[in-house]
């Protein structure tokens, strides 16, 4: 086939829409969050910990799906737990979906209302972004995949150029003593780690998009790996430059890492824009796919074209993105999202997995 | 409890918000699904041509009977009747006269069209004069054949035989000269065309230092002959179409048979079928008749005058098209990569090939974003520029009277206009307008306190990037889309020219050229074809053809 005109997406892109995915709000608020919870400098134990975990979760769903082949979870699910439940699981994840996007957009509006454009009503910001989002968003899967490969690696090597240029605020005895008190600070952070690897659960969409199914395990792997190394990285560089008590004193550790330096001698001299820029096209990206799966979650409940649900959810991501009255109401809904995500997304899927196996649902097809 | 729900419940000004964020793009879609089918969207279905209209065929109806009835072979009638049709334009001329044997003929001739030394010397000599003795030796009782005309009498390689009237009229018209015999039914047609033409020349729009000399011109066989000769090559073949309703033209396909995709061929053959138009004066028209988008800025066939870069193309599996006519062929499928890209960086050494390529992206860069980052850098966030430069700038800006963005936009479309005129002008006043219009004004309107000395500055530079395009056309697109991207800026500074760059991307990620992603081969990743994207490796590396074009034959040696 020369033009394709299935909707289908390589094993890269499916790597790189997964690491896009996870590289949202999480790089600016990172090491805060995870410092706050572990009190230690051992965050980035944590942080490979909960990685591991996240690919463990990650890797059920895919199992899962690989059980119904060319099926997203949305469809399928009614096979195992019947009509009903499955109908009000999916609406479940619909929303979960609806809502992940909306805390997107809103802490990108706040960002670049408090760096970028202050002085700006909100609703200007959000709705341009929004609006661009659904105009990807209408060229389906195979478009978003090919914008995530665009802004993949400008993302890395910027996110890895300002970070090397804070290397001179860089000491290594701020990250010591490795395990000072033990191992228990290190599984009181394991859950808001958890919370940076929000991303996973695209997998239960992706899979009957891949062009090759089986690989889904591997790119699952490589997809999460390269939002942990990245992680890692800034985790690392910035309690290192900051310690723990400025980490934690500060929203945005990330940015205000990059703002703390100077380089002269340079055509620029600070370079939070540039992590600013990345920054909002990491949101756009993460806000993109969710929006997507939210309204592909919609379409195959209810069986009618994906385009008009589209718009029909604007108003609604929009609403939700609103609602949080300050940014500490907005923190405590992301905390939300990520609980719901442990048990919608982490525990349901091993229970379906166990129920597909002992019930050989699905299974049969594989058999043949 | 209730009361803290309440507490969220948004105001009525968030509802109208919602409802605006609704509205508004259901608005865009419906206006361009209304534009599309407006324009005709080509891409969805092959339509084949319905041509004439119901009143046309019944108008026609008489003469087309007329054409298509073949000729008696009586010289008097049939020449009264090709008399009839064309004798009235001024350039048609008829010839009478009685050959060696004693029959009528009639040469039928456009002025200034046909082959007059080969009508002369080649037909009418022998015809009259030559081998008299011999022809009434063979044919003492018989009349004389076309066999033995066609075999024995005419030293001529091109003759055609015509049967009705329609054929022959139309061949005349377009430069054969026909022969009309006492007692053959068929007419010949000996010839072709030899109007004046321009000989092959440098092209004028894409300069080179190195490489071929030679441009297309606007004779479609010489096109193809200069296509020919590139080298023996048994499978560079060239199709013939006819377009155009009313006056046809012919349009050549080259492609190579063992490399080109046939998918990729039967698609380019079925949208060049479905051209529907009246007449096709350049390949401009071709080009937008068979694009895939016809709302999008950017061009979706390469065009070009050098036959270097249509052969580079035919090699990795693309299809070129060339109309008579016009010496621009078009390439198809074309990527944004492709635009960037020069026959010089093939033809020099692959370190400084790979440094052009790179500054080509710069200059895209520039071309597309300068502007609207002066203007948000200045209007919005002068604290992320150096202080030392911010201060110098605002010390020039002191006595503007403008925001950024009228400043920029008094600038940029003044220096548009002087390109525009640039381009109108006779050869020896451009120059002499260029200073005019870029130095003294340039230098008049700083002083004049009209804009910054900076700004001119980030202009010029835009200006020239934008012509460091390789593909004018491409260079025509990226400055179209810099006011877009600077009323961006304008309204939402660094963040609105995200906002642009996201749309931008999200447009060409949609956006597909015969069925080939636009952006590739940045997205989806081909490694293999990165080696010849923003760097140009060696010839020894690029062993293959672009994956993309998922040719029949993939390696390049053998």
């Amino acid at each position: 086939m020369f033009t394709r005109t299935d909707d289908k997406i390589t094993t890269t892109q499916t790597v790189v829409i997964i690491s896009c995915f996870m590289l949202g709000s999480g790089v600016l608020t990172l090491p805060r969050t995870l410092t706050e919870r572990v009190k230690t400098v051992d965050g980035w134990i944590s942080l490979i910990l909960g990685g591991l975990i996240i690919m463990l979760a990650g890797i059920c769903i895919v199992k899962l799906c690989q059980k119904f082949p060319g099926k997203t979870m949305f469809q399928f699910l009614k096979e195992i737990v019947g009509s009903w439940i499955g109908s009000c699981m999916c609406l479940l994840m619909v929303m979960y979906f609806v809502c992940l996007s909306a805390f997107e957009i809103r802490v990108m509006a706040e960002v670049t209302m408090l760096y970028l454009l202050e002085g700006t009503p909100m609703w200007a910001i959000v709705m341009s972004f929004m609006w661009i989002g659904l105009y990807l968003i209408t060229g389906g899967i195979n478009s978003i995949a090919r914008l995530f490969e665009i802004i993949l690696p400008i993302t890395i090597v910027v996110l890895l150029i300002c970070l090397l240029l804070s290397s001179r605020l860089f000491d290594i005895d701020n990250l010591r003593p490795v395990l000072g008190e033990g191992i228990f600070p290190v599984i009181r952070g394991l859950k808001s780690t958890l919370l940076v690897f929000i991303g996973f659960e695209i997998m239960i969409i992706l899979p009957a998009f891949m062009q090759y199914p089986k690989k889904g395990v591997k790119a699952l792997i490589i997809g999460t790996s390269i939002p942990l190394v990245l992680y890692l990285i800034t985790f690392i560089m910035v309690v290192g430059a900051m310690t723990v008590d400025g980490v934690v004193r500060s929203t945005w550790p990330t940015l205000d890492l990059i703002r703390s330096f100077e380089i002269t001698g340079l055509l620029f001299e600070r370079f939070e824009f540039f992590l600013l820029v990345i920054w909002i096209m990491q949101i756009f990206s993460t806000y993109t796919i969710c929006f997507y799966a939210a309204s592909l979650g919609l379409a195959q409940l209810s069986k009618k074209n994906i385009r008009p649900i589209m718009y029909g959810l604007l108003p609604f991501i929009f609403i939700v993105a609103l609602l949080p009255k300050n940014m500490n109401e907005l923190f405590d809904f992301g905390d939300f999202i990520g609980t719901v995500t442990i048990y919608l997304f982490g525990l349901f899927p091993v229970l379906l997995l166990l129920i597909t196996t002992i019930f050989r649902i699905g299974a049969v097809k594989e058999d043949e | 409890m209730w009361q803290s729900i309440i507490s969220y419940i948004p105001n009525w000004i968030i509802f109208t918000q919602a409802l605006v964020i609704l509205i508004v793009p259901i608005i865009i879609y419906l206006t361009s699904k209304w534009l599309q089918s407006a324009l005709g969207s080509r891409t969805s279905e092959g339509t084949p041509t319905a041509n004439e209209s119901e009143e046309n065929i019944f108008e026609n109806a008489k003469t087309k009977a007329e054409d298509t009835m073949p000729f008696t072979g009586n010289y008097e009638t049939d020449l009264a009747s090709i008399k009839k049709r064309i004798a009235k334009n001024c350039d048609v001329h008829f010839r009478e006269f009685t050959m060696a044997t004693g029959e009528m003929v009639a040469i039928i001739y456009v002025e200034g069209l046909y082959d007059k030394e080969l009508i002369e010397v080649q037909v009418m000599k022998s015809l009259m004069f030559d081998d008299v003795e011999e022809m009434e030796k063979s044919s003492k009782d018989s009349k004389i054949t076309k066999s033995y005309l066609t075999n024995k009498m005419l030293p001529i390689s091109e003759i055609r035989e015509a049967l009705n009237l329609e054929e022959v009229v139309s061949d005349i018209l377009v430069g054969s000269t026909a022969m009309l015999i006492d007692g053959i039914v068929e007419v010949l047609l000996l010839g072709s065309a030899t109007g004046k033409t321009r000989s092959i020349e440098e092209p004028l729009s894409e300069g080179l230092l190195r490489g071929p000399r030679i441009g297309f011109t606007e004779i479609l066989c010489d096109n193809t002959a200069i296509l020919r000769r590139h080298g023996k090559n048994e499978s560079l073949e060239l199709i013939k179409f006819q377009v155009g309703t009313r006056a046809k033209k012919d349009l050549v396909v080259a492609y190579m048979n063992d490399i080109v995709n046939s998918e990729l061929l039967e698609e380019v053959k079925r949208r060049i079928e479905s051209i529907n138009m009246d007449y096709l004066p350049e390949s401009g028209y071709v080009e937008q008749l068979i694009e895939d988008d016809s709302l999008s800025p950017f061009q979706q066939a390469q065009n070009t005058e050098r036959p270097d870069r249509v052969i580079n193309s035919l090699l990795e599996g693309r299809v070129a098209i060339l109309l008579d006519g016009s010496p621009f062929a078009l390439i198809v499928p074309v990527t944004f990569s492709m635009l960037l890209q020069s026959p010089e960086d093939y033809y020099e050494r692959w370190i400084p090939g790979t440094l052009l390529r790179m500054l080509r992206f710069l200059a895209t860069f520039f071309a597309l974003l300068a502007p609207a980052l002066y203007i948000a850098f200045i209007s919005y966030h002068p604290g992320l520029i150096p202080t030392k430069l911010v201060m110098s700038i605002i010390d020039a800006r002191q006595g503007v009277p403008f925001p950024s963005l009228i400043e920029a936009l008094i600038m940029e479309t003044s220096i548009e206009i002087l390109r525009e005129a640039g381009v109108r002008l006779p050869k020896p006043i451009g120059p002499a307008m260029g200073i005019v219009g870029g130095l003294i004004i340039g230098d008049a309107a700083v002083n004049a306190g009209l804009v910054s000395p900076f700004l001119v500055i980030v202009v010029a530079v835009t200006a020239i990037s934008s012509f460091a395009i390789p593909t004018y056309s491409a260079g025509i697109t990226l400055r179209l889309l810099r006011f877009l991207a600077m009323f961006c800026a304008a309204i939402l500074g660094a963040y609105g020219t995200v906002l642009f760059f996201l749309l931008l991307c999200s447009h060409l990620v949609k956006l597909k050229s015969f069925g080939v992603p636009y952006v590739s081969p940045m997205a989806p990743y081909r490694l293999d074809d990165w080696k010849d994207f923003i760097f140009r490796l060696p010839f020894k590396v690029m062993k293959r053809r672009p994956l993309i074009m998922k040719t029949k034959d993939s390696d390049r040696k053998k």
